[in-house]
């Protein structure tokens, strides 16, 4: 029964696992390029030619950003809002997509209702109409058929500079086109994985080796420590008979008391006193007898954090 | 009245039911399915209760730009799901994991350690399997992760190397985890004969005190210094350890291995569920991703095994170890243990293998997130 029910939620799984992947934040989207003047470059579907902008995904994951708006104006941020319905409103790990700002949204989904100026900024707000996500500034001077770029840089390209740019690349990633990610570097160098699988099986098999190897040295120099620490235990011995408490007065009170209470309290009780005279640890581990104080401070006991009643 | 009707109507349009889909419906129903399982039959309810709630969550059909949505900025969903999306849930959870895991079984036999190395294979398997089926480097490394049996570093893996792919290899990671009975039992009756399945392992030697303090700080040193990308989770796995094992940190071991672990497992099963949202994907890879994530279990459990066999070619005598303790270095942990453990009985009543197998089983967990390091390191 137990199997079938495993079998049959598997199934279910299985098809919620056909349902199932991730989308990403609206936070990774940033505004990649912004062209005010557009005399000879990229032109609509309409064969004109606009100033546009590239919103890009900094992400590994999918982003949808229907719903959100674009705008120039800090007082109106709910400017020109992107159809949620339109389900090319997304973009895939590191893509990015351009709006034409032909001041006619009657043209299609990637038409702005507004015309880009110089001097203004350009904000990209969240669905909540309030947020901003990301904003750019344009030079009242930029010249005509130069963009405002956000350039990634950095160690894993994650960190963007903005930067003047006499020869625009709406559409296209605006770093180095050359550097590829590690996976993309690994896909080229080992395309079916064998050398990165070599490598890990290796480094765990040592790593835990290494590990088996430490502890079994650590476990053969404690039984030793065990050993040889036999003779300062019976020093103990002798330094807790000084204090009045011999293990034949321990057993012969154990004895009488197990007269009373049975084998059980006497093997109880036999066993804590020859942990306790033989200088055994075994404070915190359970079934195991504890007699042996607390020696930490006492401001972990709970009765030192009850409120004083007041008087 | 026309007022009336128009709100009304207008209201109308803000509702579920105007907005639902077959997907949604889909959704909820399995998120139901999930719910009425893990109480019915108690199987595995601390993870299905809160991911089947979470995917009723996340597929309420609902007007877009509300704000309320798990990939809508700010919301409290969304604010929630930081912890999977950036990767701070997994850590927590292994934090509480150090703080309630005795490695007493790994520290008196840490020969068992290379069980759990054995049973990595699993992940690599898949790893070969998935760049088989076209997926990116960064994508089969992230489903490969499925095979170290552990639902935290799946989530954290995923999370950095491929986000698109985490529900389905999160729930992928889960389900198998808890279908580790049905999967690895067959396997290790297959592989073993019954006198192999006889054998019987000498009673761990008792560990000190002194020598579990020492493990964490230098189990976290060594595996840190070798794969430093794999530091959150080897960090927070050793420093719970080390609450556990001081005696002086009680309450914050407690508290990891209690109230912290609870909340953290809360969230991260709410924020999973409602991550998978019938709306946003609608993929073949996840099925391909689920079949992968089966046999990364399988070659980990064989592979577990047959090094057990190998290996008893070199030793003698009371030193062989019962291969049917391989299978536990998919650290499921301790369902994978716990497996060795019944399965040995079956054949030999007075035979407790869990003690041995817990070895294995906790290595397994070390090992996994030694591997996730590396594959962060080389795709990440």
């Amino acid at each position: 029964m137990m199997r079938q029910s495993r079998i049959f939620i598997l199934a279910a799984v299985s098809f919620l696992a056909t349902l199932s992947a991730g989308a990403q934040n609206l936070t990774d989207l940033l505004i990649g390029e912004v062209l005010v003047e557009n005399t000879d470059g990229l032109t609509d579907g309409y064969g004109h030619r606009n100033g546009w902008i590239e919103l890009f995904n900094t992400s590994n994951g999918t982003v949808k950003f229907g719903g959100c708006y674009l705008s120039d104006d800090k007082s109106d941020l709910r400017k020109y809002h992107i159809p949620t319905s339109d389900r090319s409103a997304q973009l895939g790990p590191r893509q990015s997509v351009v709006f034409y700002a032909s001041g006619d949204a009657s043209h299609g989904t990637f038409h702005t209702n507004f015309k880009l100026r110089r001097g203004s900024t350009v904000y990209l707000v969240s669905n909540d109409g309030r947020t901003i996500i990301d904003q750019v500034e344009i030079p009242s001077d930029l010249p005509a058929d130069h963009s405002v770029v956000r350039v990634p840089y950095g160690v894993k390209e994650m960190d963007f500079k903005t930067e003047i740019n006499p020869t625009p690349t709406p559409g296209s990633y605006n770093g180095d086109v050359d550097a590829k990610t590690k996976s993309q570097i690994m896909k080229e160098q080992d395309p079916h994985g064998w050398v990165l699988t070599l490598i890990a099986v290796i480094v765990v098999f040592s790593a835990l080796l290494i590990l088996a190897f430490i502890f079994g040295w650590i476990g053969d120099f404690n039984k030793r420590s065990q050993e040889s620490s036999r003779k300062p235990r019976k020093e103990k011995k002798a330094r807790v008979a000084r204090g009045g408490l011999t293990p034949e007065i321990a057993a012969a009170i154990s004895m009488a008391l197990s007269q009373e209470f049975g084998g059980e309290v006497y093997a109880a009780i036999a066993m804590a006193l020859d942990d306790y005279l033989s200088g055994g640890v075994h404070d915190l581990e359970s079934m195991v007898i504890t007699i042996k104080p607390s020696t930490s401070g006492n401001w972990a006991d709970k009765t030192q954090n009850f409120r004083q009643l007041p008087r | 009245m026309s007022t009336i009707i128009e709100n009304l109507k207008q209201f109308w349009f803000f509702t579920g039911f105007a907005n639902a889909t077959w997907q949604n419906l889909a959704m909820i129903a399995i998120g139901i399915v999930f719910i009425t399982i893990a109480i019915k039959k108690g199987w595995e309810p601390l993870l299905l209760v809160p991911i089947g709630f979470g995917m009723i969550i996340g597929n309420i059909p609902m007007f877009p730009g509300l704000n309320i949505g798990v990939y809508e900025d700010g919301s409290v969903l969304n604010t929630l799901y930081q912890g999977v999306k950036q990767g701070w849930y997994p850590p927590l959870i292994f934090l509480g994991i150090g703080a309630m895991t005795d490695f007493s079984a790994l520290i008196s036999q840490p020969r068992l350690l290379l069980i759990g190395a054995a049973a990595q294979t699993g992940i690599f398997g898949a790893y070969l399997l998935a760049l088989l089926l076209g997926f990116d480097p960064n994508q089969a490394g992230a489903i490969g992760i499925i095979g170290g049996a552990d639902g935290p570093t799946a989530i954290f893996l995923s999370s950095k190397l491929a986000p698109d792919l985490m529900g389905a290899i999160a729930v992928s990671a889960y389900s198998y985890m808890a279908l580790v009975p049905v999967i690895q039992r067959p396997i290790m009756l297959a592989l073993t004969t019954k006198k192999e399945r006889l054998i019987r392992m000498p009673a761990p030697r008792q560990v000190s005190q002194k020598e579990k303090i020492i493990f964490p700080v230098v189990g976290f040193l060594l595996t840190a210094f070798i794969v430093p990308s794999g530091l959150p989770l080897l960090g927070m796995l050793f420093f719970g350890n080390l609450l556990k094992e001081s005696g002086v940190t009680k309450r914050l071991a407690e508290t990891a291995r209690g109230p912290l672990i609870d909340v953290v497992t809360t969230l991260i099963g709410l924020t999973v569920g409602a991550s998978t949202q019938a709306d946003k994907f609608l993929s073949g890879n996840s099925l391909k991703i689920f079949l992968l994530g089966l046999l990364s279990f399988v070659i980990a459990t064989t592979v577990g095994v047959l090094f057990v066999k190998f290996w008893n070619l070199f030793l003698k005598g009371d030193r062989k170890i019962n291969p049917l303790i391989g299978n536990a270095g998919v650290s499921a942990v301790p369902d994978s243990a716990r497996v060795s453990e019944i399965v040995g009985r079956e054949f030999d009543p007075d035979n407790h293998l869990l003690m041995h197998a817990m070895g294995p089983n906790v290595a397994g967990v070390i090992g996994s997130a030694v591997a996730a390091g590396i594959l962060l390191g080389f795709l990440g």
